[in-house]
């Protein structure tokens, strides 16, 4: 068999990890590679048969189910391959020997010989000394002690997530904002300026910065004044995943700002964790009809089924059912007609009960589409991330309209604190119809992603516009909470967690979909909690369990609050 | 849906896995409730039914689903001719009778529903019926007994604390291999070996990650495999259509647990 299916690997991948007593994957070597496994993926040689490849992945696993590739052990065998091979030929004969008395497989593939050895540190004595070892058949494949160490200790198989693969020179003392004025005396550069803008941030100045020695410059400008000081860090080895850094792309139509329509914008407070206080005003965001004109005939929505019978499922309140053929009491009037019409000698249906279900939404959705430049990020499949929330946030809006839900759709993006953009794509009191769909179609992902101070002007939103009991906000979203002026990682996640707590504290559900997103969304994960996040290739991975998520966000508001806050007495 | 469960004549088998066998006789002649916990398939519904053929008691048995509602336990009107007929629920019947009320999987049903069991599960022993107007206390001998299976329920359906702190909690698992072996050989009717291969498969399949498979091979599952080899299957047919293909539809996860079996079952 020489053209086996490159994917045929995976087969083997339930025997691995039983055999590894642990969860391992199983792929295939660049061709003429013999089989090993780095400790979270055993590699099999391309192109040999089913038969071989099992028994390469019998050997590599029942390796590391045995404790013979400790870290201990493998360190004594780096960068000596003869003793690594010796060790190999001792320890497989070993662990199969053992292994062949649970498992038939293994007792018929071993190789005859009895074992030599005992232990795992008997074997490398052994492999250390002079004395004759039988070679290994080939199909024990080799071991890497380099690909072994490699894989860290800690982590076992998590993939890498956003954070480990962006370009980052990681801050280790950034100056507080407040001692801008005393700062030092350093000439101010005109260099440094012309490499502060264009980039999605100011690291390439930084890093200039950093090379020319130049301190900082007087308070006066901005360019410098507010450029820490930071020393650099080099980025781990970097996995095949790696990209390059998403840069944002700039349409004409986007540069349409809020004060250009006659807007004037409102302000919202943001957290600013690092003092523990309000920045009260600190935002101003404006949300304004988009206007701009678009093609009517690219207005083409894809129905899901499934996710229109999981949604009607949502039920939310109590309503009685009348006049149905089963339930838990008489409705009375329906008996006394029944009545009346056997009296009159018809025979009509036996339908006279009332039914208690779980049916009445009075459900208002905002969904909040994520228009920011890391959306730009593609699929294999040349889609990108942006596509797949777009057409996520229109199966979803027309769904929820077509189940008589109040629904609105807003697209979002930021460019500093100053200009917080809200386009309304939908609004409440419109319809979803082809000039909506088509101007929803027509939004191209620019600018940064200011998740706090969106997701506070989404809930006004909702909470002065919706006119529903029950009010849910959706943010479509990819990555993680980022703007240019220091909007990041913990400041900006405790930003959007305090920004969710007020929503939630005023009774609005939030949840947060990932759609398309090839990266880890730990943040938004972080950020949104367990029960109100999910993310998945498409829309319709998750349309199975829609009326399961709409519903555990939605309880998440009648949920008591964790016992460490609800115990102090006020 | 309600299925009242008729004791059987000969003794239900049931082989037990440490004392909860003494544990249920304790808690029936105190006539205390019992919570049964356990893995789907694990022997919850026969333990009950041994113990209520060893008590000598009729079992009533209920099975939870989400539309569950207090009127399908306690009872309802019906009309029966020209005159609506008052019919009571099976638990309204334990309840007169003296029976084992048994609510399998209770955590589906919704939650105001499992308030009813509340006067029944403490020092009261009495079942309100607010259609009738009366309140009927629990016949000696009235037991009940619920089950739920903790990791199979989401984490959105789970038992009320209020509801959880009236019952004895018994726990059951799977058993040793070697017990797990004869229960399989005596309910399937195969030989020792033929079983003990089967549990070997179930304990290969349990050793992996909960995260792959949502469920793991029951010993229900392996009896039924068991049952396909007495009636003259061959083994490896029997654990693919009767656990591989029942655990999964995913055509990878079924190729890759088709390799596992094949490495754990005997050679031909």
């Amino acid at each position: 068999m020489t053209a086996v299916d490159p994917q045929s690997a995976g087969r083997f991948r339930f025997l691995a990890s039983f055999l590894a007593g642990r969860s391992l994957g199983v792929g295939e070597a660049p061709p003429g590679e013999a089989a090993y496994t780095d400790g979270q993926f055993v590699f099999v040689s391309a192109g040999r048969s089913i038969a071989e490849q099992r028994q390469e992945v019998l050997v590599q696993s029942a390796l590391l189910g045995a404790g013979s590739l400790e870290r201990h052990l493998v360190t004594a065998l780096r960068g000596r391959p003869t003793v690594a091979r010796r060790y190999l030929a001792l320890e497989g004969r070993r662990v199969l020997a053992n292994l062949a008395a649970e498992l038939p497989l293994a007792a018929a593939v071993r190789p005859a010989e009895a074992p030599a050895t005992s232990t795992a540190d008997e074997s490398l004595r052994v492999a250390k000394g002079r004395s004759a070892v039988a070679e290994a058949p080939a199909w024990f494949g080799v071991i890497r002690p380099s690909r072994l160490l490699a894989a860290p200790a800690g982590r076992s198989g998590a993939q890498p997530s956003e954070r480990d693969l962006r370009l980052s020179f990681d801050p280790t003392d950034v100056p507080e904002a407040e001692d801008e004025g005393s700062g030092g005396r350093g000439g101010r550069s005109r260099l440094l300026e012309l490499f502060g803008n264009p980039l999605a941030s100011n690291k390439l100045s930084d890093l200039f910065n950093k090379l020319l020695g130049s301190s900082r410059s007087p308070g006066g400008g901005a360019a410098g004044g507010n450029m820490p000081l930071r020393t650099m860090r080099r980025v781990e080895s970097v996995a095949s995943s790696a990209r390059p850094l998403p840069v944002p792309i700039r349409f004409t139509t986007s540069g349409t700002t809020g004060s250009s329509v006659g807007v004037g914008g409102a302000l919202y407070p943001e957290w600013d964790v690092f003092n523990n206080r309000y920045r009260p005003e600190h935002c101003r965001v404006f949300d304004y009809p988009l206007a701009t004109p678009a093609d009517v005939s690219d207005a083409a929505v894809r129905h899901d089924d499934v996710l229109r019978r999981r949604l009607s499922r949502v039920g939310l309140g109590p309503k009685v059912l009348r006049r149905r053929p089963d339930g838990d009491d008489l409705d009375l009037e329906a008996l006394i007609d029944l009545f009346v019409d056997v009296q009159a000698g018809f025979s009509p249906p036996e339908q006279m009960y009332l039914e208690r279900r779980k049916l009445a939404r009075n459900l208002g959705v905002l969904i909040l589409l994520d228009a920011s430049g890391s959306a730009t990020d593609t699929d294999p499949r040349g889609r990108s991330v942006h596509d797949h929330q777009r057409r996520a946030a229109a199966t979803l809006a027309l769904t929820l309209e077509e189940l008589g839900d109040r629904v609105a759709v807003y697209g979002f993006r930021s460019q500093g604190r100053g200009a917080v953009r809200l386009p309304a794509i939908k609004p409440f009191g419109q319809r979803f119809g082809a000039a909506a769909r088509a101007r929803l179609n027509g939004l191209r992902p620019a600018g940064y992603t200011r998740l706090g101070a969106g997701i506070r002007r989404a809930g006004e939103i909702l909470k002065t516009e919706a006119g529903t009991p029950n009010r849910l906000l959706l943010v479509l979203s990819d990555g993680f909470p980022y703007d240019d002026d220091g909007y990041e990682s913990r400041y900006a996640e405790a930003d959007s967690r305090k920004a969710l707590e007020e929503l939630r504290a005023d009774g609005i559900a939030c949840l947060c979909l990932s759609i398309g997103a090839s990266t880890s969304t730990d943040a938004l994960h972080r950020v949104f909690g367990s029960a109100s996040h999910a993310n998945a290739p498409t829309l319709a991975d998750l349309s199975p369990r829609m009326d399961e998520l709409f519903l555990s966000a939605l309880r998440e508001l009648a949920a008591p609050k964790p016992r460490g806050l609800r115990a102090s007495p006020s | 849906m309600l299925a009242p469960t008729p004791t059987r004549a000969a003794a239900p088998f049931y082989r037990p896995l440490a004392d909860e066998m003494e544990v249920f006789r304790a808690a029936a002649r105190r006539g205390l409730p019992v919570l049964l916990k356990g893995p789907t398939g694990c022997g919850k519904t026969r333990f009950v039914e041994a113990m209520a053929h060893e008590l000598g008691r009729e079992l009533i048995t209920v099975g939870g689903h989400e539309d569950l509602t207090s009127a399908d336990l306690v009872g309802r009107f019906l009309l029966k001719g020209g005159e609506t007929v008052w019919v009571d629920g099976p638990l309204t019947r334990a309840v007169r009778e003296g029976a084992i009320c048994y609510l399998d999987e209770v955590v589906e049903a919704r939650q105001d529903t499992t308030v009813v069991l509340h006067p029944l599960a403490d020092h009261r022993r009495e079942l309100p019926v607010d259609r009738l107007g009366v309140t009927l206390r629990a016949a000696p001998g009235f037991q009940l007994v619920i089950s739920y299976n903790p990791g199979y329920q989401s984490v959105l359906k789970n038992i009320k604390e209020s509801t959880r702190q009236r019952f004895v909690a018994i726990e059951l698992d799977f058993h040793p291999p070697d017990v797990e072996a004869e229960v399989v050989a005596h309910e399937a009717g195969v030989d020792l070996e033929t079983a003990r291969a089967l549990v070997k498969v179930g304990g290969a399949i349990r050793k992996l990650d909960g995260a792959q498979l949502r469920e793991v091979a029951s010993t229900r599952l392996l009896i039924m495999a068991g049952g396909l080899v007495a009636e003259g299957l061959g083994l490896r047919s029997a654990v693919q259509s009767a656990i591989v293909r029942a655990l999964s539809d995913d055509p990878d996860v079924i190729r890759a647990l088709g390799e596992l079996i094949d490495a754990v079952l005997p050679r031909a």
